[in-house]
């Protein structure tokens, strides 16, 4: 749960969004900001924040919250390695 | 870090909070956070407008919200232009735009290997060597013309053009070390070429991302974005990438410091003089004396390249002395100090008392001294000098002489080169000057002056003339380069420079006198006079006044006008329009304005001998 809140902060902040938005409504499809300029700024944001890097394959699948975390969780390093998470 | 901490230190903490946070971080939410805040404070506290057009062969949409981060800690306001990816040429073959959207302006081209000289990853399908070779030579001729279309379209607009960094993507990376024909050597060849034309001068500064990479390293670069969008850095390598480029900009819009204060003990040498003797003292080629010889080094090639060193040392002299004279591998000599002021005064009063003596502001002066005690002390009393480091241990001192940018200057003029001889020779004349009658001291100074057109040859020590004077100085007006340009250009203007030689060696240029015709073309309008600090005192305005008032045209102006505005610094020339015979014609706070009319020729003063003008 608390894994899930990092990145939904992460992508609410990134997109500007109301504090209260529900994960589920966070899509490539209902934000219109979340163009490929943002693409761009959102891997390097996610890369950046979760230490990672991704692959040509994940980047064409991260088009919502569900899809991030997803790739995220096969990582393993989200669930596993994150040193930076809140205590 | 150290640096932007340094150029934020007059934000309001919530900014300066938000701000390091966004660095540190590199996240571009609490990037915009911080533009947000920014943008919250008046005008003035955000600094001066910087306009920035950028060109380059990759995408930097991504990033300017982080170029502009780092360019409004500067501190300024900055405005960004993107020109069209890719399309360099084509963009600055049109003219550029003009009047207010030059001002104080930068263009910078970026381009990388992938796009300008994609043969060179490549070499054995591209004809390697020979064709590769003039595949290069061919990119050495583009960038010339680039330089040329800048030139005949946006003449006076400093352009930055970028190093090729080395490509962090490549393969067979032995090999390319192997040939002049390889990649390294043609990455090699483009940046000589860009180093040699920045060499001519003439408003061409390197951006060195070359440099930049290296000390980067591979982290600023992601691959994946990069095939993405054609944006090639990481999150962090933007953060770097962006604060290089504001470093790079900061001198066209901070004034660099002219002179260094420093401590000896602990700094110029391990250990106290006073109590550790002269032989106790640690220097030399040994841990942890050649630290010190390192930092000796520092500040004898900073006072060569024009900026004033002052000891303030807490000594007794003939100790101090007995140092300099007796210790083997001291680097800096005695007369390398401009001004010496060793007794037991406190550090800002003696200070203060250079300052007067080189008739330099506050504001020109950094101090270092390993002591907290003497750093906060100055602190203080005197908050607008600058204090160079933060501890006492001697390699950070050094370190901090490496890394600041206080000194940052794109050119070293000869002037520059010339400067502490100038100012050591200030003193020899003060102590002439007791004489009784000054006419015929100032007689004795065997002062020659030569009258210079404002032009090619001498406008960058005009621009830096206007940017530094402080105390001689109407109307403190700060033009760049194009805004002079832009003065010369104006039918029936008059932009004089003055050029001094006397018994003691070449000044060089010391006096600057521009101006326009008014809104009524009978009018001519001072719109700058100014006279270095280092010489004042010797009538040099009188001859420059002189020689403007003969060069206008009495048919067609009538009148002269005049402003006198004050600063903190310029109560110097209150009175001198009134010395010179202008009528006070209207006076409000922030300036007093005069007229001339009609316009008579004066006498050249009587000391001061002419020679031949261009």
């Amino acid at each position: 749960m608390r894994i899930d809140d990092r990145l939904l902060r992460l992508l609410i902040e990134f997109f500007d969004l109301p504090p209260d938005t529900r994960s589920g409504d966070i899509t490539q499809q209902s934000l219109a900001a979340w163009d490929s300029l943002a693409m761009v700024q959102l891997i390097t944001e996610l890369e950046a924040t979760f230490a990672v890097e991704f692959g040509i394959e994940e980047i064409q699948r991260l088009r919502s919250y569900h899809e991030i975390r997803d790739a995220l969780c096969k990582k393993g390093i989200l669930l596993e390695n994150s040193p930076t998470l809140p205590a | 870090m150290n640096l932007i901490r340094q150029w934020i230190r007059r934000f309001p903490d919530v900014q300066k909070g938000a701000i390091l946070q966004a660095v540190e971080s590199a996240s571009l939410p609490k990037i915009r956070r911080a533009l947000r805040l920014l943008d919250d404070l008046e005008p003035e506290q955000r600094g001066p407008i910087l306009d920035v057009e950028l060109l380059s062969t990759y995408n930097l949409e991504p990033i300017l919200p982080v170029l502009r981060l780092a360019l409004s800690c500067l501190p300024s306001r900055a405005h960004l232009r993107l020109g069209p990816l890719d399309d360099i040429e084509a963009h600055i073959a049109q003219p550029a735009p003009v009047s207010s959207q030059r001002l104080s302006g930068a263009r910078i081209i970026i381009w990388r290997i992938e796009e300008v000289l994609p043969e060179a990853l490549y070499p054995f399908s591209h004809g390697f060597p020979e064709r590769l070779a003039s595949r290069v030579d061919q990119f050495l001729e583009r960038i010339e013309r680039v330089i040329g279309l800048h030139k005949r379209n946006a003449d006076g607009i400093p352009l930055f053009l970028s190093t090729i960094a080395l490509p962090v993507n490549f393969s067979n990376a032995l090999f390319a070390a192997q040939h002049c024909a390889g990649l390294f050597c043609s990455v090699a060849r483009v940046n000589q070429k860009i180093y040699e034309l920045a060499t001519q001068g003439d408003g061409v500064h390197v951006l060195d991302l070359a440099s930049w990479a290296a000390f980067e390293g591979r982290a600023h670069a992601d691959a994946t974005v990069d095939f993405l969008a054609r944006q090639p850095l990481s999150a962090k390598g933007q953060v770097g990438f962006t604060l290089f480029i504001a470093r790079a900009l900061r001198p066209l819009i901070v004034p660099r410091r002219k002179v260094l204060a420093l401590d000896l003990d602990n700094t110029l040498w391990g250990g106290v003089v006073g109590e550790d003797g002269v032989n106790g003292l640690k220097l030399g080629h040994d841990f942890p004396g050649n630290v010190h010889l390192r930092i000796q080094r520092e500040l004898l090639e900073l006072r060569h390249r024009g900026v004033l060193l002052v000891m303030l040392s807490k000594n007794n002299e003939a100790d101090v002395r007995q140092a300099f004279e007796s210790l083997p591998d001291m680097i800096l000599k005695w007369e390398d100090f401009a001004v010496r002021k060793i007794d037991w005064n406190h550090k800002h009063e003696n200070l203060r008392a250079a300052a007067h003596e080189l008739g330099l502001g506050l504001d020109s002066f950094v101090f270092l001294d390993d002591a907290d005690y003497e750093r906060e002390q100055m602190r203080q009393f005197l908050p607008e000098v600058r204090i160079l480091n933060e501890n006492p241990d001697p390699l950070h001192i050094l370190r901090s002489l490496w890394e600041t940018d206080i000194f940052d200057s794109f050119t070293v003029t000869n002037e520059d080169r010339q400067r502490h001889e100038d100012y050591a020779m200030r003193g020899a004349r003060n102590v002439e000057a007791h004489q009784d009658d000054l006419e015929a001291f100032l007689k004795s100074l065997e002062m020659e002056v030569t009258i210079e057109h404002v032009g090619p040859s001498n406008l960058e020590r005009v621009v830096t003339m206007l940017g530094k004077t402080n105390q001689f100085n109407m109307t403190s007006r700060r033009h760049t380069r194009a805004q002079v340009q832009t003065i010369l250009d104006s039918p029936g203007s008059i932009a004089l420079a003055l050029r001094l030689r006397d018994k003691f060696g070449d000044q060089g240029i010391i006096a600057v006198l521009l101006a326009v015709r008014g809104g009524d073309a009978a009018i001519l309008v001072i719109d700058s006079f100014l006279v270095s600090c280092r010489a004042l005192g010797r009538g040099v305005e009188d001859a420059l006044w002189a020689a403007m008032l003969r060069r206008v045209d009495r048919q067609s102006v009538r009148r002269l006008e005049a402003e006198y505005i004050p600063t903190a610094k310029n109560g110097i020339v209150a009175g001198l329009y009134d010395r010179l015979g202008l009528q006070r014609v209207e006076h409000d706070n922030s300036s007093t304005h005069y007229v001339l009319e009609p316009i008579v020729p004066v006498e050249f003063p009587s000391w001061i001998h002419f020679g031949q003008s261009n």
